[in-house]
């Protein structure tokens, strides 16, 4: 028997080619590099993805790992709650952030994962303040590594331009940040290789945001969440090297070749989706197939730029250095107002053509998920588009419930679906 | 002459079926759902077909609603229960704006366009806080059969405040109250009104609107619709067909797909 939505759409990666095998080969080849690192020669920086300062480190030589990226790769490869489960019993409660107990259990218990050995922090760099449980959570692998940390203190950016004082407070710490890592490092702060990594950040960034512009064709070429997700690995993880600019080139390439040959993300594209909130990345691909059944292709998405809304123009200046990278830290997704999120999506819906929004929020953050209610709301009632709101989490299984989820989108898909045909009054579907 | 369609709702605790000719509704069953879901759908098939004296061949198209739809193999169409309550309740009732289901293990509120169209909708969350299995086991924990508490609400003199609409401490509750020797028609009326406490808020959710079409098995407990029309202030409407307005839902459903419209 077939749902209203008709046959079984073909299987998720059928449309993704070199960009992805190239991403999963960046992927091992990092996590071995990371066995290898820790120490004088090859010092480990942990940091955080929004609005990180990895230009700075890497140029006096650090590896960085960043223990949110390898929480959610834990929990794609179905590792993530007997993690969570050995942090409940160290005593975190139930209501604690999952990236942060997937991490210490993880650390708790040695560090193993399925892709490699997470090496030991030689400095902890806490770069988004935004969130206290993340403080607490450095403090803690501080307090567990003996290591160094440093508390990047960013202020919450309410309108669209900062305010120098802002840029100035930062610029400040940034400088006191340097002369921290000169000590640490002995080694002399270098301004031409800060630069000569940013000329790399900002190719990559160049890259990364044209491939998610794709979006805006239709039919869509990429699929904005699932697939970004994939590809969010080189911008976030390894920015500032050859390795991401060039990623992106193989990306944006494969994507013109899949314009050419009509090879996309679903053979149909039915309903073009905005997606916001962090992903449930236990059941990443459960997930995305509740999409697919319904031909609904995400052509937009938020997530996809916790890590620099580098789409909407913004790039690292190797000609501004400090004031660029505080101007990055400052304008991270995570960082910004209600108001401005809520702006970005007003001219995402525009830009992309956007018929129907899927907010998925999670259990795990309160600071983030908070608000997308309203979100919800304010989408439907104000911007006449048609929303479906769910939770689950985006680390730990338990809260991710298959039939009530695939239940909501099905109802959601197939009200669309309905509404499409009886031609329902706009004035209802705003009402 | 219309083809005879077969509407099917596999509940969490009951299979629902309904047999549309037309507009008319010409046969229907209810019965329990266990561990045998497939089963179980049959059963309810051939009940209903019994009930319309049809034979199973007469039977044009059959669609499957409810959390057993995809057990429903028989079938040729599966479609949500939310789209189903919404079309059932714009088929008996067709100035429905909101509906408000209660079931065995959810409860959803749903705004209805004019065509029946599903405009928006909110559900509980993924536990079995305030739906029906929620009063079934605090009658259990009264020692009452799940049909008489609904009238027993009624006479409550001294409406109790339930703080909780989580099924496990609502039952501790109850436990709690009645050692401290109070009536068990006030302890009914209280659980009564925390569910319809929590149906209101996610009825908000959607916003309300005349008219409301209350479904689903817990609109055949009195208590409850008399406790909600007092909530909202205005009339509620209930069909003694409304626990039967998902499988009529998918009925309808399967009767536009004959028909070649939208399911």
């Amino acid at each position: 028997m077939t749902g209203a939505a008709g046959a079984a759409p073909p299987r998720e990666g059928d449309f993704l080619d070199s960009g992805r095998e190239l991403q999963r080969r960046l992927v091992e080849e990092y996590y071995r590099g990371l066995a290898e690192a820790g120490g004088p020669q090859r010092p480990v920086a942990y940091m955080l993805v929004g609005g990180n300062l990895t230009e700075i480190v890497r140029s006096f030589g650090y590896e960085v790992v960043f223990p949110e990226i390898v929480a959610l790769n834990c929990a794609i490869k179905h590792r993530s709650l007997e993690n969570i489960l050995h942090a409940e019993a160290m005593g975190y409660g139930l209501d604690v952030c999952g990236y942060v107990k997937n991490d210490l259990g993880l650390q708790d218990l040695g560090g193993s994962t399925p892709f490699g050995r997470i090496p030991r922090p030689d400095l902890l760099v806490c770069s988004f303040s935004g969130c206290y449980v993340y403080v607490k959570w450095w403090e803690a692998l501080a307090e567990s590594y003996g290591a160094p940390m440093f508390t990047y203190d960013v202020p919450y950016l309410r309108e669209e331009v900062p305010y120098k004082e802002d840029i100035q407070y930062m610029v400040a710490q940034l400088w006191e940040f340097v002369h921290q890592l000169e000590k640490r490092t002995g080694r002399a702060f270098d301004m031409e290789e800060l630069k000569r990594v940013l000329r790399e950040t900002r190719r990559a960034e160049e890259g990364w945001a044209r491939y998610l512009r794709a979006g805006r064709l239709r039919p869509s070429p990429i699929e904005a969440y699932f697939e970004a997700i994939f590809y969010m690995f080189p911008i976030n993880v390894l920015r500032g090297t050859a390795q991401a600019a060039d990623f992106y080139d193989v990306v944006n390439a494969e994507v013109e070749r899949r314009v050419r040959e009509g090879n996309l993300p679903l053979p149909e594209e039915k309903v073009r989706v905005l997606v916001e909130g962090v992903p449930p990345y236990t059941n990443y691909r459960t997930f995305w197939d509740f999409f697919r059944k319904w031909g609904a292709v995400s052509v937009v998405a938020t997530y996809p730029k916790v890590g620099g809304l580098f789409d909407r123009g913004f790039l690292h200046d190797p000609a501004r250095p400090f004031e660029s990278i505080a101007e990055y830290s400052l304008g991270a997704y995570v960082n910004q107002s209600w108001t401005l999120r809520r702006k970005l999506i007003q001219e995402y819906l525009r830009e992309y053509s956007v018929d129907a929004v899927v907010i998925h929020g999670i259990k795990s953050c309160r600071s983030f998920t908070a608000g997308q209610g309203d979100l919800r709301d304010w989408l439907i009632h104000d911007q006449g588009v048609p929303t479906l709101y769910i939770e689950s989490d985006h680390q730990d299984p338990r809260y991710f419930a298959p039939a009530q989820i695939k239940n909501r989108m099905d109802a959601f898909f197939e009200s669309l679906d309905q509404r499409r045909t009886t031609k329902a009054p706009a004035t209802e579907v705003a009402a | 002459m219309s083809a005879l369609v077969a509407g099917m709702d596999i509940g969490s605790t009951t299979a629902k079926c309904v047999l549309l000719e037309g507009k008319e509704i010409v046969g229907k069953s209810l019965s329990p759902v266990g561990v045998d879901i497939v089963k179980d759908a049959e059963v309810a098939l051939e009940l209903a077909l019994r009930d319309a004296r049809r034979e199973r061949s007469e039977a044009a198209f059959i669609a499957g609603t409810g959390y057993g739809r995809y057990k429903v193999y028989f079938g040729q169409l599966t479609v949500t229960e939310i789209s189903c309550h919404a079309r059932g309740a714009h088929f008996l009732f067709p100035g429905t704006r909101l509906v408000l289901d209660i079931g065995g293990q959810d409860t959803k509120a749903i705004r209805v366009g004019s065509s029946g169209e599903v405009i928006d909708f909110a559900m509980n969350d993924k536990c079995a806080a305030g739906t029906g299995r929620f009063l079934e086991v605090c009658a259990n924990a009264l020692g009452f059969d799940i049909g008489e508490i609904g009238p027993l609400s009624l006479q409550a003199r001294h409406p109790l405040k339930v703080t909780s609409t989580c099924t496990v401490f609502a039952e501790s509750e109850v436990t709690s109250f009645v050692s401290r020797g109070k009536e068990p028609k006030d302890i009914l009326a209280g659980l009564h009104a925390s569910i319809v406490s929590r149906s209101l808020s996610l009825m908000q959710r959607v916003g309300i609107e005349p008219e409301v079409t209350f479904t689903g098995g817990v609109s055949r407990n009195e208590g409850m619709v008399l406790a909600l029309r007092r909530r909202l202030g205005a009339p509620v409407n209930v069909s003694p067909l409304s626990q039967f307005m998902g499988a009529l839902g998918a009925a309808l459903a399967g009767q536009a797909r004959c028909e070649g419209a939208a399911a």
